[in-house]
C-alpha cells in the first residue's frame, strides 16, 4: 500500500528502527547503573550514621532501602528478612518492570540523594539553564563557524593565514583551560564579569527587568567560554569541506561546460553543508546533557551538574530521568536529520526511492 | 533554498560573498540578535538596586554548608538542608556549647544542672515559637520521645543512656501533656539517666546538638500520616513552618537558600537586651567549585565561608581573614587519622603499628597537604592545646608516643621481625616476616578527588615506604568507599572520627575507635571501631579500655578524670590502634570584612569560630556591624 509512496515507506521505517534503539537504550540506561557494587544507601548513611548506635544506624538503613524500592516489603509494608537477618534485595528486573510502568505513566521516581525531591522537578528547574547556555552557542557557533569556514576557504590568502590557525587553536584549547582563563583574566584580575553563579547573589529567580539584566551579565562568560570553541570547530570543518568540493570532478566538469560560477558554489555550499548539517544535529540533540564544564567553572546552574552528582552518588532515579531524556533528544535529533539529509541530499533521496 | 540573481557577478570573488550573504541572512539576525543581547547584558545591574535583590548592607552571606540542590527543610530528616542543619537560625537547641570555654550556654533552656542520675533543663518562660505559643517542657520530651519510638531518628541513639524523660509544673509535679494547654504550661524537663550505662556526656551533648520541634504542630501532622514516619519524611516544611529561631525561611532555588528575620523572635526581648539582629537576609549560595568560595571571598560577595580555602596568606591582601592571622590560621578540634585494620595481617601486630606512626613525616603532610593550619602533631589522642589541654601529659608523650623518627620505624619493625628487601635502586619491593614470609601490601583508602586527603595518603605512603613498610594508596569511588569503611573492607582507611567540638570531648574520640560496644565481624557494619580494635572475644583482648571507657563519663573528680584520661592515652600510645596524622577544624572559618565587621577572632574572642549563625556562632548576628560603604 505504501508503494507509490517511498518517502512515507521511508519515515516510518526509519521510525521502526529508531523505536528499537530507543527500547536497547533505555534497557542500558537503566542497567548499567545499576551493575557495580556500590549501593547509594551507604553513601548516605555515611551522613546518617554519626552518633548511631548499630542498631538505629541498621533500623535506618532499612528505612532507606524501603523508601527507594531497593528490598522486598511484605503485605504490612515491613522490609523482608532472609535467614541472616538481612533485608531480602529486590531483584534487578522486578525493579525494571516497576521502573517502565512508572516511566510509562509519565513519573520518573523520585531521586535518592535529594530525597524527597521528585527527578522530574529537578529536571525542570535545571533544564531552561541548560537549554539557554547551550542552544545559542550551538546554533550561532555553527552559522558563524561556517561562515567564518567557507570565507576562508574561498578566499584564501591573508584572511585564511589569519582565521585558520586560530579556529584551530580555539578548537583545540579543552574547554575547561579556556573557561578557567577567561575566568582568571575577566573576573579574577579584572573583575569586569562576575566568576560563579546565574545571576547576583542577592537575588531570587524571578521575572523582573533587573534580574534578567543580572542574568544575562552573568550569561556572557559561560556563554563565550563555548562559543568560541564551536566558532573554530565548526570553521575547520566547514574550509576543509569547501576546499574538498572545490577540487571535485563536478566543480571541474561543470567549470568546463561554463556553467556559471555562482551556480557552482552554491552546489558546491550545498554538498559541503550536508555533514555539517549532521554535526549540527547531533549537537543539538546531546546539548540537554549539560555543559558540564563550563556548569563546573562559573558554578552555573544546569543539568550537567546533576548528571555528575547523580552519578558519584550512585542516584539511580536521577541517573536514569536524565539519560532518558539525553535519550529521547539525541534519538529524535538523529532522526530528523535522518529525514531531512533524505530531503535535501537528491543522492540518499535517490537511495531511498529506490528502496535501498 | 532557491536562487534568484539580480545581477550577474563580473569574477567569482564576489559570488560567494553574495551567496553566503543569502545563507546568512538567518545568520545576520541571529548575530544583530547576540548583539542586542550583549548590549542589554552590559548595562550592569546596580548593587542596591531597588528592583528586587538584597540590600547588601542588610544582607549576610555565608556559604560551604550546603553542596546541593536544597530538597527538603524537614526538621527530622538526618540531613535537612542549611540552615535546619546544624543552625540555630530557624530550630533551637536548649544550650548552646562554648568550644572556647567549654561551657554551656543558654538557648532555648535558661539553665541546667547534671545531678548524680539525671539532668534538669529549665526553658525560658519567653521562649516563643513563631506563631506565638510558647516554647514548653512537652515541646522537648516530645522530641526526644520521638527517638524511642522511631528508631531511624538521629536522636534515637540517646535512648540507650536514657531511661525517661518528664515534664515537671512548678510545683515538682509530673505534669502530663495537654494540648492547648492554656496559660500555664511546665517548663522544667527531667532527663533520667540509665542507671547500667550512666552517661551524662552524652547527654549534654545531646542538649546542645538536637533541635527542639513544636508538638503542637508536628503530633497532629503524625496522627494525619497514621503515625508513618516515611510519610512525614516527604514533608518539606519550605513554607510556614513554626519554628523557634530568629529566622525564617524566606526562599530557596538551586543556587541559593535565603532566610529573613524574625522581628517578632523571642530571644530579642529575652536574650539580647531588645535589640534585633543586624542582619536582616540569611543567604547561601550553592557554588559548584571549591574556587568559588576563595573568589567569593576576596571579591567582597561572601561575607564568610566553611570550606577549605588554600594558602590563605596569599589572600589576606584581599582581605580574606581567619581565626588567626598566622599559622595554624585555624582552631583545631579533630583529627584526620589512618584507621589501620586489626583483623588484617600485618597491621594486627602493634610493631608494624607502631612502625607506621614512627614512620610518617607528619611536618610535611601538616606544610604540603594542609597548608599548615595544623598545630604540630603531638603523640595520643588528645588535642594539646585548647579545653583538652589539661588531660595531655608531656611526660607520658615522651615515653610512650610515636613521632616522626625513621630509625625508631625501622628499629620497631625489627622488633616485630619485619625485614624490607630493597632493590638496587633502594625501592621497596616487599616485606618479610620473621618467617620469612612476603607479607601483604597495605593498601591505604581514600576517596578519590579529596584532593587533600588524597595528598596525606601520597605523603604517608611514601614516608612508610622509605624505612620498608609496604603500603600503597589506592583512591577508590566514594560511594564505595563508605561501604568500605562501615563494613571493614580495609586494610588502612581515611578518616575523621567523631569532629565536632562537644561537651563529651575527648571521651567520643576515644569512643569512636576504641568502643567493642556492638562489635561486629568484618563484612558487617560498624559504625564505631571501624578498624576492629580489641576484640572482647579475641585473645590479647583488654579489659581495661572498655572500663576506663565507661567509667570517665561518670567521673567529677578533677584529678580522677585527669588520671583515666592519661591512663586511656598511654594505652593508646602503647597500641597505637590508629594512625593520627595532623589536626584540623570541624568546620573552618573565613571571612571578609568588606561589609560586616566585628567577626570574631583570636584578638577578639568573643565567640568560637564559628560562622554566624552555627551552634553558639549565631550570636554573632548581634555583634556584627555592617561597614559603611563609599560609592
Amino acid at each position: 500500500m505504501l508503494k507509490n509512496y517511498p518517502a512515507l515507506k521511508h519515515i516510518l521505517g526509519r521510525a521502526g528502527w529508531y523505536f528499537v534503539t530507543f527500547l536497547v537504550a533505555v534497557t542500558i540506561n537503566f542497567f548499567l547503573p545499576r551493575l557495580g557494587d556500590a549501593n547509594p544507601v551507604n553513601a548516605m548513611m555515611a551522613k546518617a550514621s554519626a552518633g548511631l548506635d548499630s542498631a538505629s544506624a541498621k533500623e535506618k538503613e532499612e528505612q532507606y532501602l524501603k523508601e527507594f524500592g531497593l528490598v522486598q516489603v511484605d503485605d504490612q509494608g515491613k522490609v523482608e528478612h532472609d535467614a541472616q537477618g538481612r533485608p531480602v534485595r529486590t531483584s534487578l528486573a522486578s525493579q525494571f518492570f516497576k521502573y517502565v510502568g512508572m516511566s510509562l505513566r509519565g513519573d520518573l521516581g523520585g531521586s535518592i540523594l535529594q530525597h524527597p525531591k521528585r527527578v522530574s522537578e529537578i529536571i525542570k528547574t535545571a533544564l531552561p539553564w541548560t537549554l539557554t547556555l547551550q542552544l545559542p552557542t550551538i546554533i550561532f557557533g555553527w552559522f558563524i563557524g561556517n561562515i567564518l569556514g567557507a570565507l576562508a576557504a574561498y578566499k584564501r590568502g591573508a584572511f585564511d593565514k589569519l582565521m585558520y590557525p586560530l579556529a584551530l587553536l580555539a578548537s583545540a584549547i579543552p574547554a575547561f583551560c579556556f573557561g578557567i582563563l577567561l575566568k582568571y583574566v575577566l573576573s579574577i584580575r579584572l573583575e569586569w564579569f562576575p566568576a560563579a553563579g546565574g545571576y547576583d547573589d542577592g537575588m531570587m529567580q524571578e521575572l523582573s527587568r533587573a534580574f534578567v539584566a543580572s542574568a544575562s551579565y552573568y550569561y556572557i562568560l559561560p556563554f563565550f567560554s563555548v562559543f568560541l570553541i564551536v566558532v573554530g570547530g565548526q570553521a575547520i570543518g566547514m574550509r576543509s569541506m569547501c576546499i574538498y568540493e572545490l577540487g571535485t570532478d563536478y566543480v571541474k566538469y561543470a567549470k568546463l561546460l561554463g556553467v556559471k560560477e555562482n551556480k557552482i558554489l552554491y552546489y558546491m555550499f550545498r554538498n559541503a553543508m550536508l555533514p555539517q548539517l549532521t554535526g549540527l544535529a547531533l549537537a543539538l540533540g546531546t546539548m540537554v546533557g549539560g555543559a558540564l564544564i563550563t556548569e563546573i567553572i562559573f558554578s552555573y546552574p544546569g543539568l550537567g551538574m546533576a548528571i555528575l552528582t547523580a552519578i558519584e552518588g550512585n542516584d539511580y532515579p536521577l541517573i536514569t530521568g536524565c539519560t532518558l531524556l539525553i535519550t529521547i533528544c539525541v534519538l529524535a535529533a538523529n532522526f530528523s536529520v535522518d529525514i531531512l539529509v533524505g530531503f535535501l541530499d537528491p543522492r540518499i533521496r535517490a537511495a531511498q526511492q529506490t528502496g535501498k | 533554498m532557491t536562487e534568484t540573481h539580480d545581477s550577474a557577478p563580473t569574477h567569482g570573488t564576489q559570488v560567494l560573498p553574495r551567496a553566503l550573504f543569502r545563507c546568512g541572512r538567518i545568520g545576520r539576525a541571529l548575530g544583530f540578535s547576540l548583539l542586542a543581547v550583549l548590549a542589554l547584558s552590559d548595562c550592569r545591574p546596580q548593587k542596591d538596586d531597588s528592583g528586587g535583590g538584597f540590600p547588601r548592607a542588610e544582607t549576610f552571606y555565608q556559604a560551604g554548608r550546603q553542596w546541593g540542590e536544597p530538597s527538603s527543610f524537614n526538621p527530622l530528616l538526618s540531613n535537612p538542608d542549611w540552615p535546619v542543619g546544624a543552625m540555630n537560625l530557624l530550630y533551637e537547641t536548649l544550650l548552646m556549647y562554648n568550644s572556647l570555654t567549654g561551657k554551656m550556654e543558654p538557648l532555648l533552656a535558661e539553665s541546667y544542672q547534671a545531678l548524680d542520675d539525671s539532668v534538669e533543663v529549665t526553658i525560658n518562660p519567653a521562649a516563643r515559637w513563631n506563631d506565638g505559643k510558647p516554647v514548653t517542657a512537652w515541646d522537648v520530651t516530645y522530641t526526644f520521645e520521638l527517638g524511642q519510638k522511631y528508631k531511624s531518628l538521629n536522636i534515637a541513639p540517646i535512648w540507650q543512656y536514657l531511661s525517661s524523660v518528664k515534664a515537671y509544673d512548678e510545683s515538682g509535679k509530673e505534669a502530663p501533656y495537654q494540648a492547648n494547654g492554656g496559660a500555664s504550661y511546665p517548663r522544667r524537663v527531667v532527663f533520667a539517666l540509665n542507671k547500667e550505662k550512666k552517661n551524662p556526656l552524652v547527654v549534654l551533648d545531646a542538649l546542645q546538638s538536637q533541635r527542639i520541634i513544636p508538638r503542637h504542630v508536628i503530633e497532629p501532622k503524625f496522627a494525619e500520616l497514621g503515625g508513618s514516619l516515611d510519610e512525614f519524611n516527604k514533608l518539606k516544611f519550605d513554607k510556614d513552618a513554626v519554628s523557634s529561631g530568629p529566622y525564617k525561611l524566606l526562599s530557596y532555588s538551586s543556587e541559593k537558600i535565603a532566610c529573613i528575620r524574625d522581628d517578632n523572635y523571642w530571644g530579642n526581648a529575652a536574650l539580647y537586651g531588645g535589640k534585633k539582629a543586624a542582619v536582616k537576609y540569611m543567604v547561601h549560595p550553592i557554588y559548584k567549585s571549591n574556587d568559588a568560595f576563595s573568589i567569593g571571598l576576596q571579591q567582597g560577595r561572601l561575607d564568610a565561608s566553611s570550606t577549605f580555602v588554600p594558602r590563605i596568606w596569599l589572600k589576606h591582601k584581599k582581605g580574606v581573614r581567619s581565626w588567626l592571622d598566622h599559622e595554624p590560621f585555624f582552631l583545631s578540634s579533630s583529627i584526620p587519622m589512618l584507621l589501620v585494620n586489626h583483623k588484617h595481617h600485618p597491621a594486627d601486630d602493634v610493631h608494624m603499628r607502631r612502625a607506621m606512626a614512627f614512620a610518617i613525616n607528619y611536618k610535611d603532610i601538616r606544610e604540603l597537604a594542609v597548608s599548615g593550619y595544623s598545630e604540630p602533631l603531638k603523640p595520643g589522642l588528645i588535642l594539646p592545646f585548647g579545653l583538652e589541654q589539661k588531660f595531655y601529659n608531656e611526660e607520658d608523650s615522651k615515653k610512650y608516643g610515636t613521632w616522626f623518627d625513621p630509625e625508631l620505624a625501622k628499629a620497631e619493625l625489627k622488633a616485630g621481625g619485619f625485614t624490607p628487601v630493597f632493590n638496587k635502586d633502594g625501592d621497596l619491593v616487599e616485606t618479610h616476616d620473621k618467617n620469612g614470609q612476603k607479607v601483604p601490601t597495605m593498601y591505604i583508602k581514600s576517596p578519590t578527588g579529596w584532593s587533600d586527603w588524597e595528598s596525606i595518603v601520597r605523603i604517608a605512603v611514601k614516608s612508610m615506604r622509605a624505612v620498608g613498610i609496604d603500603a600503597r594508596e589506592r583512591f577508590v569511588d566514594a560511594s564505595l568507599f563508605w561501604n568500605a569503611l562501615f563494613e571493614g573492607d580495609f586494610d588502612m582507611i581515611m578518616n575523621t572520627p567523631s569532629s565536632d567540638p562537644s561537651p563529651s570531648k575527648p571521651w567520643s574520640r576515644f569512643e569512636a575507635i576504641m568502643t567493642t560496644q556492638d562489635f561486629a565481624p568484618l563484612g558487617e557494619k560498624m559504625y564505631k571501631n571501624m578498624g576492629r580494635f580489641n576484640d572482647p572475644k579475641a585473645p590479647g583482648y583488654i579489659p581495661r579500655i572498655d572500663e576506663l571507657m565507661a567509667l570517665i563519663p561518670t567521673l567529677k573528680d578533677e584529678a580522677a578524670l585527669l588520671a583515666a584520661y592519661r591512663e586511656l592515652n598511654m594505652i593508646f600510645m602503647q597500641q597505637q590502634p590508629t594512625l593520627p596524622l595532623v589536626y584540623r577544624p570541624d568546620a573552618f572559618y573565613e571571612f571578609s570584612e568588606k561589609h560586616w565587621s566585628n567577626m570574631a577572632t583570636a584578638e577578639n574572642p568573643y565567640l568560637p569560630p564559628l560562622v554566624p549563625g552555627d551552634r553558639l556562632g549565631t550570636k554573632m548576628l548581634w555583634s556584627i556591624k555592617p561597614v559603611p560603604q563609599a560609592n
